[in-house]
């Protein structure tokens, strides 16, 4: 009887289908700025002619200020090099928000962050000429790699990049690194190895250290203390990099409004202090944050908290700049820096750089040297205009040409300048066109490659619809036979023929995109074949439609499937989104109930009304929900858990275990052992009193257990699938409190606890009809729905949201460092992607006991009943694939909404995630059961 | 389904149904008038609930007083006190199950009792409590679970389809809550308070349409088509 794999082999070729599909959509909707590998480069001033060319055949001697007027004067001139070089201390302080630099005088309870810096403020007032301060915008995504990517190429990041945050790729790009190591400077880095690893091998000395250790607040931090006074003392720099992490590790770890932030702000002026001594008067010090963060001390969206980062500059003998544009806590774009530092090196901005020169903090400049670096500017942006719009057709002609055109106006008025006053308007002109510029390119880039998203849209809407047909239409007495004929083995040949092709194809050079290539043909050969399928099979289809009217709950239950993937269109149901699944479970579960009519029924229903009702108290909620979020319902990550919340969590791991062991035979010591090192884990690191290095040991034996049993599961022990299924969910169970801590673990229980209770609803529904019958009520899309909303509901009741700023990483580390070890990234992966999609995971491993749960199921064969398992396993993915697929269109509808990037987005993620998770639960429970059923029937 | 059998009571369903119709909206009107519409969660609010307890009252003796013939032999008419105490404890009940339903279906556990409070007494008055008051606790309680075609007329249909679409109607009216539109009605529970006053109002217009639908198709037998059409819908089962 091998045909029974053949119903796991297809669910894998379904979760394929969809999978692909979706992975083509983020193809064309993450993917939206293209990158060009030009760079620009500038003449030194002495090649050039006093006729304003460069190489010209005249050997008339003139001084430089003329040289610079006469090739102002020659519009069409190379880009020259700006005479005077400074030297740089550029430090980076990690998420140093603008008001942590801020001084509030006379405030009488300052909050941890507040009045920390008072060195910027004593040179504010001392010396107002030497010192500036500004609100630093940044750009969302907030990340400190896509930040640090757009501080030196003066662009802005795009959001894909967010998710490569982990495994930092060289950058492509011209920035203002590689301008300056071209015209041979010599920098040195210190701190962060974001930077090493995105532009390896410029640096002259570099000094990194590895920067996820988010726990660890002080190593990066003394590292860089111990090498950069030293560097300061030298002169064979033109620019220093410090990159300090604490105060971010800080935030990340505890938030703002903790006693460590006072410490590491209270060290970060000390190290101002010292560093402002030491630095030689003509020395520029920049001192930057890349972004804010919020009140928990997360970062990575696009809140004001967030983008709002610090700029403070100081330059011993002083800085340029008119009264207006150096007035302290004016806002500047992240942009304007790669401009700026390479105009303080002497050289023009980068070529993909869509940035204003700052000239407030840059040294006096005379008139012609402004001017020379103005035009500087705008000849780059206007070379990089032309150069973007050959390559890409995304933005529309007529603007492109009408910004060019704007553009030689102003490098041809740079010439007419003559007085201060024309020359502090023409600054505010060349601002407003740059920022003009910088909007309309920030528009576009959230351009979309439309032909991707709409194959992948119809691949979605072709897989989802057959299989509908599928597990809706076709009997399920001829399941069986349909599935063990050739069906399965020529749509597998027809993969195989498909993929052969696509690499031949490749091989002769037809087409270019082999990875688009296959899932486009894979996925429609699938369609294909499942359609061939279907119409071979119609007419039982549609006698079964005939002859079996739905029933009101079937109805209901499919109508609220469909609504709960529709309210994904709208922004303000995704923000209250748990609240709207809770909602529609609970009233799934109550029109299943009103079938049932009984008053066990109700009690059950009333009991998992509770059990919802008690985990929203876990339910945080996230920033655009107002009120919530400001009453501090969004602060708990960073405080430690409470004892009350130990004692939760001990009590709900140790009242499962004890309830559960007695029922599940000899794997119930397996799930002892595992509870007992889960609970010591939790109970040993609690509190000042904890070792953490012992309970990381506890942890990993709580995960060398759940390894062990998982093995152990396949043991063929001929009790049937009940047992091991159980046992599957149980460990789940444990294994997602282990990642969740000590302060969400209970929410684990209560997501089981309520699966239990549905569970006996469902077998009553299942107790009133005749055994075949109650097969095939057990196995209806109701049911399925019922569980793929409670899935989805858990996602929100164990307290996270589809927000990027929520993504816990404490998970990954709750076992001691794995980024030590040669596989660390992936235990990373896996960790965190267990911490946030562990519901739908757990929830579709059990999804088997549905069907088999109870005392009637033996009644029918095992053949029936892993026909019903297969049924509702395919029912139960299909409807997270229509959330996905409702997603990824109202991503597409939505693709220039405000909200894009805050909302639609990333529920389209974290969907993608839990759709994942779901298909590897689902096919995990029904090889499982699988595997057990034949058992049973060998010997029978 | 209602028969045409019946013609008597036809026309007491019709008549109530149409007082419902008149009466209902009339509170509501003023109610928005005086620019209390949006205070429906306050316990000031309160003589709204009066006034349809009242209104209630009054259509339940239109329809069992009128009823002369059959009522008169099952029972005697004469109204005891303690069914009246047996309906007040069950009506207490239905409204603290209302209460807790509510709640489990999400309203704020710890705050905003008051007006959740003001919810559940509404939709036990439109619900159970024209249900009892047309037949009595126990006959009432087969009518909502168990035994679904015992001895039902077209009244206890009307009042069960009434009941039905009244919870239907605060179900839906919760849709709009999560909304980002900042509005004074988005207020809880002023949407499923509404909801379930639209509801009912609804159903009692269907039933009238019904009714006017059933004698045109005496007539115009094409009718029926509609008729059955909307014997499948409005009849939720």
């Amino acid at each position: 009887m091998n045909e029974k794999w053949n119903f796991t082999i297809y669910l894998v070729w379904f979760s394929y289908l969809i999978l692909s599909a979706a992975l083509m959509f983020g193809r064309g909707f993450l993917l939206s700025r293209k990158t060009l590998n030009d760079i620009t480069d500038c003449e030194p001033l002495e090649n050039f002619g006093c006729d304003g060319y460069s190489k010209s055949n005249l050997s008339d001697v003139c001084n430089e200020e003329e040289k610079i007027r006469r090739i102002l004067a020659n519009p069409g001139s190379e880009i020259a090099c700006a005479p005077t070089r400074q030297r740089v201390v550029f430090i980076l302080v990690d998420a140093l928000r603008y008001d942590f630099t801020e001084y509030i005088p006379d405030l009488e309870n300052p909050l941890p962050y507040q009045n920390r810096l008072t060195i910027i403020n004593e040179l504010l007032e001392k010396w107002p000429k030497r010192t500036r301060l500004f609100r630093f915008m940044a750009d969302p995504p907030t990340t400190t790699q896509q930040r640090v990517k757009a501080l030196v190429t003066g662009s802005l990041p795009t959001f894909i990049d967010a998710s490569s945050n982990f495994a930092a790729l060289e950058l492509q790009e011209d920035n203002a690194i590689d301008q300056i190591v071209r015209a041979s400077g010599k920098i040195v880095l210190l701190g962060d190895d974001t930077w090493a690893r995105l532009i390896p091998g410029r640096w002259l000395r570099s000094h990194t250290m590895y920067s996820f250790h988010t726990w660890d607040l002080d190593t990066v931090d003394t590292e860089i203390d111990s090498k950069i006074y030293k560097e300061l003392e030298k002169d064979d720099w033109d620019l220093l990099v410090a990159h300090y992490l604490g105060v971010d590790h800080a935030g990340h770890r505890y938030g703002p409004n903790h006693a460590e932030m006072t410490r590491k702000l209270d060290e970060t002026n000390n190290r101002l202090k010292k560093i402002i001594k030491m630095l030689p008067p003509d020395v520029l010090l920049f001192v930057v944050g890349d972004h804010g963060m919020t009140e928990t001390g997360d970062h990575g969206g696009e809140s004001k908290a967030e983008r709002t980062a610090a700029f403070f500059a100081y330059r011993g003998s002083g800085f340029g700049g008119d009264s207006d544009s150096i007035k302290t806590g004016k806002e500047v774009q992240q942009t304007d820096l790669a401009p700026t530092l390479c105009a303080a090196l002497g050289r023009p901005p980068p070529a993909p750089c869509l940035g204003n020169l700052l000239l407030p903090v840059l040294p006096p400049l005379p008139m012609s040297h402004t001017l020379l670096h103005l035009s500087n500017n705008l000849k780059q942006i206007k070379q990089y205009l032309i150069r973007y719009g050959e390559e890409s057709q995304q933005i529309p002609l007529d603007r492109l040409a009408q910004l060019i055109n704007a553009t030689r106006e102003q490098i041809d008025k740079a010439a007419t300048i003559e007085t201060e006053s024309e020359l502090s308007i023409y600054v505010t002109d060349v601002r407003a066109l740059i920022d003009n510029t910088r909007s309309l390119f920030r528009d576009v880039w959230v351009e979309f490659d439309s032909l991707y998203m709409m194959r992948a849209l119809l691949l979605l809407l072709i897989a989802i619809f057959f299989n509908c047909l599928i597990a809706e239409g076709l009997p399920m007495d001829r399941i069986p036979q349909i599935f063990s004929s050739s069906f399965i083995v020529s749509g597998i040949i027809a993969l195989t023929v498909c993929v052969t092709m696509c690499y031949t194809a490749f091989y002769l050079d037809l087409i270019e995109d082999l990875e688009h290539a296959i899932l486009l043909s894979t996925g429609l050969i699938s369609g294909v074949v499942i359609c061939a399928l279907v119409i071979l099979h119609w007419n039982s289809i549609t006698q079964r439609w005939y002859e079996t009217p739905l029933l009101f709950y079937e109805r209901f239950a499919r109508a609220a499937l469909i609504g709960s993937a529709v309210l994904l269109v709208s922004n303000s149901y995704i923000i209250e989104e748990g609240v709207c699944l809770s909602f529609l479970t609970l009233s799934v579960l109550a029109t299943i109930v009103w079938h049932i009519r009984t008053i066990k029924a109700v009690a059950l229903w009333a009991c998992s009304g509770v059990v919802l009702a008690v985990s929203r108290s876990y339910r945080g909620c996230r920033e655009e929900q107002g009120d919530c979020w400001t009453q501090g319902g969004g602060v708990n990550s960073a405080d430690p858990a409470s004892r009350a919340a130990l004692v939760l969590a001990l009590g709900s791991v140790a009242a499962i275990v004890a309830v559960a062991r007695r029922h599940i035979g000899w794997r119930g010591h397996g799930v002892v052992v595992c509870g007992l090192f889960t609970c010591a884990h939790w109970a040993v690191g609690w509190g000042n009193l904890g070792s953490p290095s012992r309970s990381r040991l506890l942890a990993r034996g709580a995960w060398l257990v759940i390894g062990c049993i998982f093995v152990l599961l396949w043991r063929e022990d001929g009790r049937g699938a009940i047992l091991p299924l159980t046992v599957c969910g149980l460990m789940f169970y444990i294994g997602n409190s282990l990642v969740l801590g000590v302060a969400y673990a209970p929410t684990a229980a209560l997501a089981l606890l309520s699966g239990i209770l549905v569970l006996y609803i469902v077998s009553t529904m299942k107790n009133e009809g005749s055994t075949k019958f109650a097969l095939s009520t057990r196995c209806s899309s109701s049911v399925a729905c019922l569980w793929a909303l409670m899935a989805s509901y858990y996602f929100y009741g164990t307290g996270h949201h589809a927000t990027l700023g929520h993504l816990r990483w404490a998970p990954a580390f709750h076992a001691g460092d794995p980024t030590y070890l040669p596989i660390g990234h992936e235990i990373t992966a896996a960790l965190v992607t267990l911490e946030l999609f562990g519901m739908p995971l757990m929830f579709g491993a059990a999804l088997p006991l549905l069907v088999l749960w109870g005392p009637g199921s033996a009644a029918v064969g095992p053949r029936s009943q892993l026909t019903g398992v297969f049924v509702l396993s395919l029912k139960f993915t299909i409807c997270f694939a229509i959330r996905v697929f409702i997603s990824a269109l109202s991503a597409t509808i939505h693709c220039r909404h405000l909200m894009i990037w805050g909302v639609f987005t990333p529920k389209l993620l974290f969907e993608c995630g839990a759709c994942l998770a779901a298909f590897v639960g689902t096919i995990l429970g029904l090889s499982l059961t699988t595997w057990h059923l034949s058992t049973q029937q060998r010997q029978s | 389904m209602f028969s045409l059998k019946n013609q008597l009571e036809l026309r007491k369903v019709t008549i109530s149904s149409l007082l419902t119709c008149i009466y209902l909206p009339s509170i509501v009107t003023v109610v928005s008038f005086k620019g209390l519409l949006y205070s429906v969660g306050n316990g000031s609010s309160f003589y709204i609930l009066v006034l349809i307890f009242l209104a209630e009252l009054l259509k339940s003796f239109y329809l069992n007083a009128s009823n002369d013939i059959q009522a008169k032999r099952s029972k005697g008419n004469r109204i005891k006190v303690s069914d009246i105490l047996r309906s007040f404890i069950f009506l207490l009940v239905t409204l603290f199950s209302f209460f807790i339903g509510i709640m489990l279906f999400g309203a704020p556990i710890l705050d905003c009792h008051e007006e959740t409070l003001m919810l559940s007494s509404l939709m036990t008055l439109l619900t159970v409590f024209p249900l009892i008051a047309h037949s009595g606790v126990e006959a009432s309680m087969q009518q909502l679970f168990g035994m679904k075609n015992y001895g039902r007329d077209s009244i206890t249909e009307m009042l069960v389809n009434n009941s039905i679409m009244t919870v239907c109607g605060a179900w839906i009216g919760a849709v709009v809550i999560p909304l980002d539109w900042n509005t004074p009605w988005q207020q809880w529970p002023i949407p499923c308070y509404l909801g379930a006053i639209s509801g009912y109002l609804l159903s009692n217009v269907l039933t009238v349409f019904k009714v006017i639908l059933m004698s045109a198709a005496q007539k115009y037998p094409v009718i029926n088509f509609i008729v059955n059409f909307l014997n499948t819908r409005h009849h939720v089962k």
